[in-house]
């Protein structure tokens, strides 16, 4: 705990750690001081002028250096001549501050008066009005007229597309740098500027393309009047029409907590919901625009039945008698895919028809280039409850290993953004650049194949230099001679030559994570997520003694809303729900299932479109004698199968979703599906019925009722936890921001427990030699994860798939120059079997000999390339332009 | 007894001398819709939504009407103007516009909110539909002109300044 200090605000006395803003200390004194550039997540600036207030010192002795007493016994204190801005003004020992002296009064109605000089005040037609900090405060503290003339208000264009997501509205903005300092500060994307100035001063972009940034929507919350509005709910209702459901954002596992705003059955607007241990009051845009697709016109409406070709339209009734004919049939030989967008409660139902109804263990939820990582980690040395990947300063230090935070998780990526930013020691090791060496105190470039080998080479490190944690490793580490020995080997020096990071870096590296007194390592998709890997990261915390405790552990960044809950809920050939292996033989993998050659009889597949992932898959799924598909639209997937479900979307059901930092979240039902659409667990539930099941679950609850007999991870997750309102004390710490007319922080989540927090035994380490060898001559393909990906749902929502970029290449400069291509050419990628032709594009920023082909884009050519394999080395030539045409 | 007798043929002669002295009055009976109805001009009726000078709405669908309404009677969605299709001044319209006629209690609250003077409380009282359906009124409904035959405002209402109102102490 800090110093504190004693001041009184109006009046009311209280203690405030040292170094407090006079804004800030005022809120716990109870009193609010209006501000407009003033905001608790940004650098304070003083911009405004709003915030002035009279400020008094105690007078100090000059010679004795007491402070001086009246003759009442008072200490005397001295007022400032000036008034004193609270936002930027720090608190001092014994400071008495008056926010309502006559000179304040009169300052802000001045302030008020100056700025609606040049305002509109066209509050009826801004989407703003209703939760306006300018209307506010002039209601509150502004004067009822002006003294100016109307007609020498200043005038400029209403509508200027800041980006192709925000308008801005230069007549009503008041110039507070809220947006600027947003993107500079929180964001990392200076892509926002003030330009000219005075009255002609104005927010600009020039960024190519304008407003460069995955979080342009959060400046329009932040924005304290109505210049920054998103095109998305431009005139779409006023703020006090509408209805707010606490909802999970869907699109990837970071998990945001989302208000879903709608009116008349209707999702308007996508707002954060505050929770300040996951996404504080961010959103990035894919998850702020991409909800359209609920509300698609492309919806699948009614069970269909493929009949000589052809689909119609069946009942439901029809549609699962028809699937329990089959599936009896096929039994243990069913094969199920899940896609990991589904909720836990639907999650748990499927693995429940199929090991307990159809006893078949042929269920996965890992597709494509995701298939080869089986994430244990997180159950194992998973952060601790309570870890605050924000908030961390410099006692601690995060490794992030080679995962691009700011593409596949982007409000977790502000989040680590925010922690490096106070002070946390950040290094971030990855084949290439990412946004996050902007503000990394270090930046360790592997050679791409060897993660594994690095990551051993800090727990090499860590040994060699005799910084492991000896009493946490005496008391919670089994095998740990063995491993020295093991390790003896494999020496900082040999990792350094595998990995091409210099040896000087690992160590430095290995030293600050073991110093540190908090480690969280995050490791992504680029990482490969192998065994090897696995044990290396879970030996690295356990030596370090960065395991089983609040902000230490491992966090896997995976890539769906619910990649976590499948794994928890088992949704592996390989175990049960709550990590315990399979008894008996292990079921088939996805990419097991999905082969041409060996075809099941039937395949099961939901909220999964592998058909247009790969050709192989696709061949495979033509294979299958009897398909059914459950989603929410007609994929390629689904116009191959025989029977087609349609299910409902997250907004129009409820349920919950696990996020990577295992935070169990439960999401409310917004809007009413499609008529004939079912919750996915509902239609599992009636098909387990018809093929004989009495199961009697009637609602999402209900099911998770269930798990939490079941699952003992699960055991605290019921409803009533997961839907419990938020306690009054996390309330009182939220910041009441301006940017909504509603409660926005209904609820909080619950995390369950790692092994290593859950028990105090002793846990095993081992070393398990680096598998991977990168490919050796020519260029080596990488399948990085880009944010605006081409699957099924935000391709169906109109707002952002412009942001969704067609498939292609990146290389670096000097190879293209090598290799005499220009930004302008399609290149050919070849590996033995399989060829494709994308048009490339150039960036200094990827290291040489290196091939970038996004995983996730339309056509998937990454896949085509790479088969099941994370690398491969690729040839590429430059296709002619004549060829093209 | 007889007292009662003599009281009560009393009280009969006396109903009987009001109905004598209105069967020679001119009946107030309104001919209506054929005769038309005269109401002050302050009188509170259906709702019109106004127009410029030059066509265009006044309403730019901002739905303070319908926030104001105390029986949210008013339903508005607001779109954008765009040069094709421009249906109001600035940069934005309603698109939808109903009133339920039937929920209405004739405030004037809505036309009090309006920051354009679009909606307006005229003198139409005939409301009467033989669906509650149809007694949900679009916005083409209201929109002017609408000037029913059979009103008539009058035009000598006096106007009484609002700080003579208090009652004599
Ligand atoms: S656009 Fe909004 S946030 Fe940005 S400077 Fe203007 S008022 Fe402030
Ligand atoms: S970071 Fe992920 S969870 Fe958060 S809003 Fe974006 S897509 Fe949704
Ligand atoms: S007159 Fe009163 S009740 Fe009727 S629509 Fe207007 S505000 Fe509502
Ligand atoms: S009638 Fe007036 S108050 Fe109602 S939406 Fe139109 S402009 Fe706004
Ligand atoms: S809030 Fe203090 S100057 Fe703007």
């Amino acid at each position: 705990m800090s110093e504190l200090v004693n001041v009184t605000i109006d009046g009311v006395e209280v203690q405030v750690p040292k170094g407090t803003l006079i804004v800030e200390a005022a809120k716990r004194a109870g009193t609010e001081i209006p501000v407009f550039c003033y905001h608790s997540k940004l650098d304070p600036v003083g911009m405004c002028r709003m915030c002035l207030v009279t400020v008094g010192t105690p007078v100090r002795n000059r010679e004795t250096g007491e402070f001086e007493v009246d003759d009442n016994g008072k200490q005397v204190i001295r007022f400032f001549p000036k008034p004193m801005t609270a936002c930027t003004t720090p608190v001092s020992p014994g400071m008495v501050v008056i926010t309502q002296s006559e000179e304040s009064i009169a300052d802000r109605r001045g302030i008020l008066e100056f700025l609606l000089t040049s305002h509109p005040l066209d509050c009826p037609v801004c989407d703003k009005g209703g939760e306006c900090s300018l209307q506010d405060l002039t209601y509150a503290y502004g004067p009822g007229v002006s003294q100016f003339y109307l007609e020498d208000k200043h005038h400029s264009p209403k509508k200027e597309p800041l980006g192709d997501l925000i308008y801005l509205d230069s007549e009503r903005c008041i110039l507070c740098a809220r947006c600027v300092r947003f993107e500079d500060e929180i964001a990392g994307d200076p892509v926002l500027a003030i330009d000219n100035r005075g009255r002609n001063s104005k927010i600009v972009s020039y960024s190519n393309p304008k407003f460069d940034s995955k979080y342009s929507g959060n400046t329009t919350d932040i924005c304290p009047v109505g210049a920054l509005t998103t095109r998305d709910f431009r005139f779409g209702a006023r703020a006090w029409e509408l209805e707010s459901t606490p909802s999970v954002c869907n699109l990837c596992g970071v998990g945001c907590n989302t208000v879903l705003n709608t009116r008349f059955d209707e999702i308007k607007r996508v707002m954060p919901r505050q929770n300040e241990a996951l996404n504080e009051i961010w959103l990035c845009d894919k998850g702020r625009f991409g909800h359209h697709f609920n509300g698609s016109q492309n919806r699948l409406t009614t069970p269909l039945i493929k009949k000589n070709g052809q689909f119609e339209a069946a009942s439901w009734d029809e549609a699962l008698a028809l699937v329990a004919r089959k599936l009896e049939l096929s039994k243990e030989k069913t094969g199920g895919v899940a896609g990991a967008h589904l909720s836990n409660e639907d999650l748990y139902i499927f693995q429940k028809l199929f090991r307990t109804v159809l006893g078949s263990n042929n269920i996965d939820h890992r597709i494509g280039l995701n298939a080869n990582w089986d994430d244990q980690l997180a159950f194992e040395v998973g952060a601790g409850v309570g870890t605050d990947i924000g908030r961390l300063k410099s006692e601690s230090a995060i490794l992030v290993l080679g995962a691009d935070l700011d593409e596949e998780a982007p409000v977790l990526y502000l989040r680590v953004r925010g922690s490096a930013r106070r002070g946390a020691h950040l290094i971030n090791a990855g084949g290439r650049w990412t946004k996050l060496d902007n503000i990394a105190e270090k930046s360790l470039r592997y050679r791409y194949g060897a993660e594994s080998a690095l990551a051993w080479g800090l727990v090499a490190a860590v040994l060699d230099e005799g910084l492991e944690n000896k009493d946490f490793v005496a008391a919670r580490v089994d095998g740990f001679e063995g491993l020295i020995d093991a390790m003896k080997s494999f020496t900082p020096t040999r990792a350094a030559e595998q990995s091409g990071v210099s040896e000087d870096d690992i160590r430095a590296a290995a030293r600050t994570f073991a110093k540190a007194e908090n480690g969280v390592v995050l490791y992504g998709l680029e990482s490969g997520g192998n065994e090897s890997l696995q044990a290396a990261i879970k030996t690295l915390l356990l030596i370090t003694g960065h395991a089983g405790s609040a902000n230490n552990g491992a966090i896997a960044v995976l890539p769906h809303a619910n990649s976590r809950g499948a794994a928890d809920m088992g949704i592996v050939p390989n175990r049960l729900p709550g990590y315990r292996p399979v008894e008996g033989e292990a079921g088939l993998s996805a990419h097991e299932m999905l082969s041409p050659d060996a075809p099941l009889p039937a395949l099961y597949i939901v909220a999964a479109d592998p058909a247009a992932q790969s050709a192989r898959y696709k061949a495979a799924i033509e294979a299958t004698e009897f398909v059914v598909v459950q989603d929410l639209f007609m994929t390629e997937t689904a116009q191959l199968a025989d029977v087609v479900l349609p299910a409902r979307g997250t907004a129009e059901r409820d349920g919950s979703f696990t996020s990577v930092e295992r935070w169990v979240q439960a999401f409310d039902n917004a809007v009413s599906a499609p008529a004939l659409a079912w919750a996915d667990w509902l239609a599992f539930t009636a098909l387990a019925g018809k093929m004989g099941a009495s199961w009697s679950y009637a609602s999402a609850d209900g099911v998770m009722a269930e798990i939490t007999q079941t699952v003992p991870l699960y055991a605290e997750m019921n409803f009533d936890n997961l839907t419990r309102p938020i306690s009054l004390e996390r309330k009182m710490s939220h910041y009441i921001y301006s940017g909504t007319s509603f409660t926005a922080d209904t609820r909080e989540g619950l995390q369950w427990r790692s092994v290593a927090e859950a028990s105090e035994a002793k846990m095993p380490v081992a070393f398990i030699a680096p598998a991977d060898v990168p490919p050796a001559e020519g260029m080596t393909l990488v399948a990085p994860r880009v944010l605006y990906d081409g699957g099924t749902l935000i391709a169906q929502a109109e707002v952002v798939s412009a942001h969704i970029q067609p498939a292609h290449a990146v290389i670096s400069r000097k190879d293209a120059a090598q290799l005499g291509i220009t930004a302008d050419d399609s290149v050919t990628l070849t590996v033995p079997g399989a060829s494709v032709t994308v048009p490339v594009r150039l960036n200094g920023l990827v290291p040489q000999g290196i091939v970038l082909v996004p995983r996730n884009l339309s056509g998937f050519p990454a896949e085509k390339l790479l088969g099941s394999k994370r690398l491969t080395a690729v040839k590429i030539t430059k296709v002619p332009v004549a060829e093209l045409a | 007894m007889i007292k009662q007798a003599f009281g009560g043929t009393y009280q009969i002669m006396r109903g009987m001398g009001v109905t004598l002295k209105y069967l020679f009055k001119k009946p107030v009976t309104n001919q209506f819709p054929d005769e038309p109805v005269v109401v002050y001009p302050r009188f509170r009726g259906r709702h019109v939504l106004k127009r410029h000078e030059n066509g265009l709405e006044k309403c730019i669908g901002c739905s303070l009407c319908a926030a104001a309404c105390p029986t949210q009677c008013i339903r508005v969605e607001a779109a954008e103007n765009t040069d094709e299709n421009r249906r109001s001044p600035g940069e934005r319209y309603a698109a939808v516009y109903e009133i339920n006629m039937l929920r209405c209690i004739f405030c004037g609250y809505c036309e009090e909110a309006c920051p354009t003077g679009a909606i307006v409380l005229e003198h139409d009282f005939a409301l009467a539909e033989y669906d509650r359906w149809d007694a949900i009124y679009t916005q083409d409904k209201l929109l002017e002109p609408h000037q029913p035959k059979y009103i008539q405002i009058r035009d000598d209402e006096v106007f009484v300044p609002q700080d003579t109102w208090r009652v004599n102490k």
